[in-house]
């Protein structure tokens, strides 16, 4: 029996919109669910954010620095599982040697991977803070525990056993980092060294949500960190391979510029070449904003709830990154670190604020690619990319003649301030320069406004109440979400986790639907 | 968790017990209070995404506003927007960058890129110039003699590719090495530099076979008598008999580069034909000069693969069948060995994108499902990962046996 609406005559049973880590992930695994699907994707290439660009000598990769959820092969996480043993694609992955080198104006200090080996490093420059490190870090196993309770439970979790076993995770969960931090009375400078991390989340520590940060925390920090070997478009072309051979379909070069929908229900999508292709499932890799704001036709399917929530949110922070090749080694330069951040200070608040204008920011999260990979680039070279953040609204008046100039100004403060915080001069060993801004991830993924961080995982938008309410969100039937602006919150591991969820989710629909067949 | 409370569970309270669970009870209602309340009106504007159209647009239709002839064999042309479309301003762009123009000749639909020759502030006021020389047997510079006039409507992409003065990058002093029509983009870097868009300083050693064939002469002559301290152009022609005042004779040499330049304090840009390329290697090899110094303008169509080290000789001249999958559509056709992949597809009448034709941009990346190519050692702007899943670029790739591959289609 169809469902109310559905259509018999599809040519894809789901068709996934856009080649990002969501898209990539939800298309593969429903291939290999022997799903009939239609992958399609804008660019001639797959990745969006996770992919990789060649400038001379160098192969920069274009926004991860590392990946978390991955793991050891003895200690693995969801995305090594998920890549090696659910859809075994052929990527190689390298370990970071360390978390993170922070520097301050008033700390400089090298991060170990381990929890216990962080919690001693944290003890040896701020003692006394030991035991509101590790409670932190029993909050976000606690956290870790309740998801899997949850997951375990199908999303019907029992109200008691949350209560009785989990209720480290329930306390925190509506709560800012900063008002957990203050409870576990934490000192200043113990926070400046864990909130480093911030950085990935690009919101205050007043606003970001305790349970998403901790779990993002101790991923790292537990699980260590990892970097394909190839850059990212070494693991998105082997999902694409890897969709192809389970028999999936891919357009490239081809933008979705309709989802067609008829009396609440999905019946297909009308692509940039004219073409339309019926289906009753749509998987969109783009986000709420674009999917109710441009892309559901006609516009009268869209409810008003639908606006409202994407009103509600508040959309992320968008990045600037400098790309540099140089022409000396990371060891002749003095760089000896994979992963820096450097801050005037710690003043989330502050450094917040300085995102909403074209200054300088000054907060840097900074990669050496070669510390993970030595030979990324030819011998005799390196690749550092140097990122910081800004709100897209920044840069809504700049003008096309000015843009470079601005850009320049912007990029030339941050490899000034790296090269200080460091103590050794790089400048004069650029051979190959590129500077992306807001405009330029806009450019290549025309995701809205540039926004590279989805939405902002304030407690009350954070990843616990949107898995709570996931079944809430269902305006149109046969539209899913995946990726970076989806259920599990940003990043990279959240988006391709978030594209098997979608994947499955879809699955279940699709499977009681064949079920209800074979019972007539 | 330490040995010594290993057994002790620690348990968080962060405001109370009962408001931390208050707290945990409100967030759905909380959140679908929120929503409630927000507004229902449709989000209207994305400034970067405008921003990215006007800086990166995908395609810029325009006519021919009048065409000037710049020697026998050049002619500068002018290009406004076409009011018939919706191109109504043109993209900025960096001094140095180019246009890939996309032409159908005779039934069959090619692009070539043309360094634009006209400053950035002329884009601004509505027109960019591109200067093009007829080539002996140019497929499409014969077509454009032939055809062109004022009022032909002619589609190109956004401004492209990598060959400008980067102040965070390069010396002040930037030296272009201009070969024949490889001077263009450096009328583009003289005007930028006098209309105070570089803060740069730029010399010119501009090679030509022969004094008519010089382009632009009074024009620079000019901008050099007015901006002294920031514009200079040294002739060097090839010719046997010179009449020009002050020009050196034969070739761009190690010599006459150390005559008039400051090598160390310098950027070297170059442009040109391919043989200039080869000779300049071997001439600036002289001053043992780190990569980053010397930038080269993509090359271009290779015209004689053949004689590269490394390509099958005896091959050359052998046709080989390609199987091509665009989509839906699989057809097989003819390829010549010594012709890139890429003309190959476009005299079978695909049109896959492409604009650098230089291996560089990666608009025609392609799948190889099997076969074996050649790929020109010069320009390989591959990824590391493209290699090792066979995406190649056609532009610069030479089939050496039958091929099957699946190529894209324009979007």
């Amino acid at each position: 029996m169809l469902k109310m609406n559905e259509q018999e005559d599809e040519d894809y049973k789901v068709i996934i919109i856009g080649a990002g880590n969501g898209g990539l992930v939800a298309t593969a695994r429903l291939a290999l669910a022997g799903v009939k699907v239609l992958l399609i994707e804008q660019h001639n290439l797959p990745g969006g954010f996770a992919s990789s660009f060649v400038r001379g000598r160098f192969e920069f990769e274009t926004s991860l620095h590392e990946l978390a959820s991955f793991g050891s092969e003895s200690n693995p996480g969801s995305i090594r599982k998920l890549f090696e043993d659910t859809l075994k694609i052929d990527a190689e992955f390298l370990e970071i040697p360390e978390a993170y080198r922070v520097i301050t104006k008033d700390l400089n200090v090298i991060m170990p991977f381990g929890v216990e080996n962080f919690i001693n490093a944290i003890e040896k420059e701020v003692p006394g803070s030991k035991e509101s490190v590790e409670n932190f870090f029993q909050l976000a196993r606690d956290i870790n525990h309740a998801f899997a309770y949850v997951g375990k439970s199908k999303g019907n979790p029992d109200q008691t056993v949350l209560l009785k076993e989990h209720s480290n995770f329930l306390k925190t969960a509506a709560y800012s980092v900063k008002e957990v931090e203050d409870a576990l009375d934490m000192p200043e400078k113990a926070r400046a060294i864990i909130n480093a991390y911030w950085a990935y989340m690009g919101l205050p520590m007043s606003r970001i949500n305790f349970t998403i940060f901790a779990a993002m925390v101790n991923s790292y920090i537990s699980k260590g960190a990892y970097i394909p070997k190839l850059r990212s478009t070494e693991f998105t072309l082997a999902l694409d391979k890897k969709i192809r051979e389970l028999g999936g379909n891919i357009m490239y070069n081809t933008r979705v510029e309709k989802i067609l929908v008829k009396d609440g229900q999905v019946t297909g999508v009308e692509t940039s070449k004219g073409d339309k292709i019926k289906t009753n499932y749509v998987i969109s890799n783009a986000s709420q904003t674009l999917v109710y704001n441009k892309l559901i036709y006609p516009k009268s399917e869209v409810p008003d709830i639908a606006y409202k929530e994407v009103n509600a949110r508040i959309h992320g922070l968008s990045a600037f990154v400098v790309y540099l090749g140089l022409d000396a080694s990371a060891e002749e330069l003095g760089i000896n670190e994979y992963s820096y951040f450097i801050m005037g200070d710690m003043d989330t608040e502050k450094l917040y604020d300085e995102w909403k204008e074209l200054g300088v920011p000054k907060g840097q999260a900074t990669v050496c690619l070669n510390v993970a990979i030595p030979d990324c680039s030819p011998p005799g070279t390196s690749i550092i990319y140097i990122t910081t953040l800004f709100s897209p609204e920044a840069w809504a008046n700049v003008k096309p003649e000015e843009y470079v100039d601005v850009k320049n100004r912007i990029a030339d403060g941050l490899i000034t301030d790296f090269e200080e915080a460091l103590g050794i001069s790089i400048k004069e060993h650029i051979e190959e320069l590129e500077v992306a801004t807001p405009q330029t991830f806009a450019r290549y993924t025309r995701t809205y406004n540039g926004v590279i961080y989805g939405y902002e995982p304030e407690s009350w938008d954070s990843v616990v109440p949107r898995l709570m309410m996931m079944n809430e969100h269902y305006y149109i039937k046969g539209l899913e979400f995946a990726g970076g602006f989806g259920r599990q919150c940003h990043g990279y591991s959240s988006a391709l986790n978030d594209g098997e969820l979608a994947a499955l989710l879809v699955l279940n629909k699709l499977q009681v639907r064949v079920r209800s067949k074979v019972d007539e | 968790m330490t040995n010594n409370n290993k057994n002790k569970k620690f348990n968080i309270t962060v405001k109370s017990n009962t408001k931390d669970l208050y707290s945990f009870m409100k967030l759905v209602p909380g959140r679908k209070k929120r929503i409630q309340k927000a507004s229902s009106e449709p989000i209207t504007s994305d400034p970067m995404n405008e921003l990215a159209r006007k800086l990166h647009p995908e395609r810029q239709y325009l006519i021919i506003d009048n065409i000037k002839d710049e020697t026998k064999t050049t002619k500068t042309f002018k290009f406004i927007p076409d009011p018939d479309f919706e191109t109504k301003e043109l993209a900025y762009f960096r001094a140095g960058q180019y246009l890939s123009l996309k032409v159908e000749v005779n039934g069959v639909l090619i692009t070539r890129p043309y360094s634009i020759s006209s400053s950035p502030n002329d884009a601004l006021k509505g027109f960019y110039e591109i200067t093009i020389r007829k080539e002996e047997h140019g497929f499409l510079t014969n077509f454009i003699w032939d055809n062109w006039s004022a009022g032909t409507e002619v589609v190109s992409s956004g401004p492209e590719g990598f060959f400008y003065y980067e102040p965070l990058r390069d010396k002040k002093s930037i030296v272009g090495i201009g070969g024949g029509s490889g001077i263009t983009p450096f009328r583009s870097m003289a005007r930028a530099i006098t209309e105070s868009i570089l803060d740069a300083k730029l010399t010119i050693l501009y090679g030509s076979s022969e004094e008519d064939d010089i382009i632009y002469y009074e024009e620079l002559k000019e901008l050099e008598k007015k901006y002294p301290n920031k514009v200079k152009v040294v002739y060097i022609l090839s010719c046997e008999e010179v009449t020009l005042e002050g020009c050196e004779k034969g070739f761009i040499s190690s010599e006459i580069i150390k005559k008039y330049v400051d090598v160390n304090n310098s950027s070297f840009f170059i442009c040109g034909p391919q043989i200039m390329y080869e000779f300049l290697d071997k001439e600036l090899k002289k001053f043992d000069l780190p990569p980053k110094k010397i930038r080269k303008e993509a090359f271009g169509e290779i015209k004689n693969i053949d004689e590269f080290p490394g390509f099958p000789k005896n091959l050359a001249e052998k046709t080989f069948k390609i199987i091509v999958h665009q989509e839906n559509i699989t057809k097989e056709i003819p390829a010549l060995a010594k012709e890139s992949v890429l003309v190959a597809l476009e005299r079978a009448h695909f049109a896959p994108p492409s604009k650098c034709r230089s291996g560089e941009c990666g608009f025609c990346r392609s799948l190889l499902i099997s076969g074996e190519i050649f790929i020109s050692p010069i320009g390989d702007g591959r990824r590391m990962a493209d290699k090792k899943f066979n995406f190649f670029h056609p532009c610069y790739s030479y089939p050496i046996s039958d091929l099957e591959m699946e190529i894209p289609k324009d979007a």
